[in-house]
């Protein structure tokens, strides 16, 4: 097998009129892996993909997907889920999703047979012949996500693919895409959401503003910060910010994340935070994508 | 199958199964059966104008009676030598009619019109002519006879306006009471009208009168008065002692020998046929520009709907945009093809089978036009040169709407341009080598309307290959903007952009995408 990465980006960069874009981005995507692509809205996350995909063109840089120089050529072994997605209406779903295979080069009764097949095994088998305009939401997304994956892709690219999901069909996507994992297959998805990826990613590239600003494995990334005390808490939260020894923190309100000033004793601050405040966890640990994220870009929120 | 194909053939599927394209198929052929139906339905139930007439003078009512007997025979000659031309159409005429078809052609209408008389016992035969007389000699017994005791069924089956099928008349009552009588009737809605002629007509002192309870439709009076008219005319003649001979010679218009001069400089003569051959071409360009913008904005329809259901983008990562583009506008005009080629065999079939199923005999003219090569040779080849100019011109402003409202919004500026060759159809059709008609050619979205105006011209080879030169370097002009304005607006969200700003698209070298700042994550 062919064991080149299944993505390699070096120094790609895009321009669109006075906007860069894309500004000389590299980074590597090992095969059998799941990769988010993460950043802010605008950081340059589906013009990258949409590079990978060739419905772009970098103007500078060079793209090696599943270890040939030209994307073009080995698109049929790609599947793609663009952010704006959405499926012709008065298609049946076994109809749009043999389509789709077909449009990959499958032969016409192979892509009939396994869209069934699928639509059977993701628990859409009594839609199969009803018209996608009849489909709820969470249907018609597992439907595109099936689309992408009809041809058995050697890559998959999510763009967003959690966007607008209520948490019982998040839970699905992910799935998929671990499934997807599951038969060696690599996948990409690309989210603004850091805990999504926090959850299933084997590896990360960080994007702002169009930049790298990071990548690696989880624990690479992770590691490379300081230590965090996470608390679960219940009381006023501004309490937080005015105790000694603490130089960052990152409030969600029932759960916060603390960063020690330089040379502070944790155990003094559980001893204040007992004081003040009903305290249900306190846990020492690595600290989150966000921080992480909020860390490398300079204080800029997400 | 090739992408390309793929995509084409999806499309094809999808928009066969939508009712609009149903509607398509039928419209024309719902149409134009209604337009051979309707009129011979409506002559069937329509009630013939029941009508009567007390005669003052004794004598007028009479004469006026032959002259319609007179009239109608004269008819079914004409018939006879119009239908002389087509051999199952001859087979229905009945035996005399049809074994003195060929002789009644070689006379005139007006030798026509005196055989007319002269066998309705209306006139002698000393007043035909040598050629007439021949036909009289000939035919004269057996269509006197036949004449004389043809039922009106039978006559009514051979499908002539005898003018027993629109006017009827009844006998008025004896007695000086009959015009309150008539009155009460047409009060009734027995009668539509009823006439008083005046007892001396000759003298024209007084005057005659009609009554009826509806007056604007004056075709009755019109007829019978006419008929009134000569009879008196004639009449008034003989008093003067003028020969009825000198009288029509006096009277008769300087006529014209029409004929037209075919493209190789020889003079026909023209017929019923001529004319509708020079009018044909206007029923072609309407089915050519109803089927033209139909056709082209069902495409920019589809590339609309594809945008704001969002599957465009998941199409792109399987074809290319040129693909795609190729794809759409293949898919599109396979399904206007079938759409037009169904008008054209609806046509085909409904001129030549329809009067058939009907009783009556076969249109011939139309279904002749129908089978015309050079008409619907140019025709399916406008159809596909004007499709593919419109469609690259809106599948480019198609690909830069999200919404159908989008869509719409632009529908304006084309409707502009495109309205011209409707107005110009009639004028063109009267001069179709004037100089409109010549210039319009040239002017590449109008070409296929005006070139389809001119088939009865015909223009000359020169002028068509020309314009078709011209119309296609344009189509390809055409496609390569609407290509460059597909790749950047299919993946293009939010506002549509101005129209400077796709002008901006169209020069930028291929590649570059000049995307706004939005569009730009």
């Amino acid at each position: 097998m062919d064991m080149s990465a299944a993505l390699a980006l070096d120094g790609v960069t895009k321009r669109f009129g006075d906007v860069l874009a894309v500004d000389g981005v590299s980074a590597e995507v090992p095969r059998g892996t799941i990769y988010g692509f993460l950043g802010p809205n605008g950081a340059g996350k589906t013009t990258t993909i949409r590079m990978v995909m060739s419905i772009l063109y970098p103007d500078a840089g060079r793209i090696r997907v599943l270890g040939n120089g030209n994307p073009e050529a080995v698109k049929d072994r790609l599947g793609y889920l663009p952010e704006e997605r959405g499926l012709y209406k008065k298609m049946r779903a076994s109809e749009i999703l043999s389509y789709f295979g077909r449009l990959k080069g499958m032969p016409a009764g192979e892509a009939r047979s396994r869209a069934r097949r699928m639509l059977g095994e993701f628990g859409l088998g009594d839609w199969a012949d009803k018209k996608n305009e009849t489909l709820s939401k969470g249907m018609s997304q597992k439907v595109q996500i099936l689309g992408t994956m009809i041809h058995d892709p050697e890559l998959v690219i999510l763009d967003e693919p959690f966007s607008g999901l209520d948490p019982v069909n998040v839970e699905l996507v992910r799935n998929l895409i671990l499934d997807v994992k599951r038969r060696g297959r690599t996948v990409i998805f690309s989210t603004h959401v850091m805990e999504q990826a926090e959850m299933i990613c084997d590896g990360i590239v960080l994007i702002n503003e169009g930049r790298k600003v990071l990548d690696g494995t989880l624990r690479e990334v992770r590691q490379s910060g300081e230590q965090a005390i996470v608390i679960d808490y219940d009381g006023d939260g501004g309490e937080l910010w005015r105790l000694p020894g603490v130089a960052r923190v990152n409030d969600a309100g029932k759960t916060a994340e603390l960063f020690l000033a330089e040379g502070a004793d944790p155990q003094r601050l559980l001893r204040l935070l007992v004081d003040r405040l009903e305290i249900r966890r306190f846990d020492m640990r690595e600290p989150s994508l966000h921080e992480v994220f909020v860390r490398a870009v300079g204080g800029r929120g997400t | 199958m090739s992408r390309v194909l793929l995509v084409a053939h999806r499309d094809y599927v999808q928009n066969v199964r939508t009712k609009g394209f149903w509607f398509g198929i039928l419209f024309f052929p719902v149409l134009l059966s209604a337009f051979i139906v309707v009129p011979r339905l409506l002559e069937g139930t329509k009630s013939a104008r029941r009508y009567a007439v007390v005669d003052e003078s004794g004598w007028l009512l009479d004469a006026i009676n032959r002259r319609i007997s007179v009239e109608d025979l004269r008819l079914a000659l004409d018939a006879a030598v119009e239908r002389a031309a087509a051999p199952e159409r001859v087979a229905a005429l009945p035996a005399p009619l049809r074994s003195a078809a060929a002789d009644l052609s070689a006379l005139t209408s007006a030798d026509r019109m005196a055989l007319a008389a002269v066998l309705a016992d209306a006139s002698h035969e000393d007043m035909l002519s040598a050629d007439a007389r021949a036909v009289h000699t000939a035919h004269g017994s057996a269509l006197g006879a036949w004449w004389s005791t043809a039922s009106q069924a039978s006559l009514r089956a051979l499908d002539i306006p005898f003018s027993f099928t629109r006017y009827v008349q009844l006998p008025a009552p004896p007695g000086p009471h009959a015009a309150e009588a008539l009155g009460q009737r047409v009060a009734a809605d027995d009668l539509f009208a009823y006439f008083v002629l005046h007892e001396d007509p000759v003298a024209g002192v007084g005057m005659s009168r009609y009554v009826s309870k509806n007056l604007t439709d004056e075709d009755l009076r019109e007829w019978f008065g006419s008929l009134a008219t000569s009879e008196v005319r004639e009449r008034r003649l003989e008093r003067e002692r003028i020969d009825p001979g000198v009288a029509r010679w006096i009277q008769t218009p300087v006529r014209f020998d029409v004929r037209k001069l075919s493209a190789g400089g020889a003079e026909e003569s023209i017929g019923e046929r001529d004319m509708l051959r020079q009018w044909a071409p206007v029923v072609f360009v309407y089915l050519l520009w109803i089927s033209v913008w139909s056709v082209s904005q069902m495409l920019m329809m589809n590339t609309v709907e594809e945008k704001s259901s969002r599957v465009i983008e998941v199409l792109l990562s399987s074809v290319s945009p040129v693909q795609l583009l190729a794809g759409k506008i293949i898919g599109i005009a396979a399904t206007g093809l079938t759409m037009v080629l169904s008008w054209l065999l609806a046509f085909f079939l409904a001129t030549k089978y329809l009067p058939g199923l009907l009783g009556a005999s076969p249109d011939l003219p139309l279904s002749t036009l129908a089978s015309d090569p050079l008409l619907i040779g140019s025709f399916l080849a406008y159809f596909l040169l004007g499709y593919l100019f419109y469609a690259a011109i809106l599948v480019g402003l198609g690909s830069v709407c999200n919404t159908v409202s989008d869509a719409q919004n632009m529908m304006p500026a084309v409707m502009l341009v495109l309205i011209v060759p409707l107005l110009t159809m009639v004028p063109i059709g009267r001069d179709p080598n004037g100089a409109l008609a010549r210039l319009l050619s040239y002017v590449p979205p109008f070409t296929p309307f005006v070139m389809m105006n001119r088939a009865a011209g015909p223009p000359s080879l020169l002028e068509y290959v020309l314009t078709t030169g011209l119309l296609f370097a344009s189509i390809v002009i055409a496609l390569w903007a609407g290509a460059k304005v597909f790749r950047i607006g299919v993946l293009l969200t939010g506002k549509p952009p101005k129209l400077k700003e796709i002008l901006r698209w169209i020069r930028a070298p291929v590649g570059m995408v000049p995307v706004r700042k939005e569009a730009a994550q």
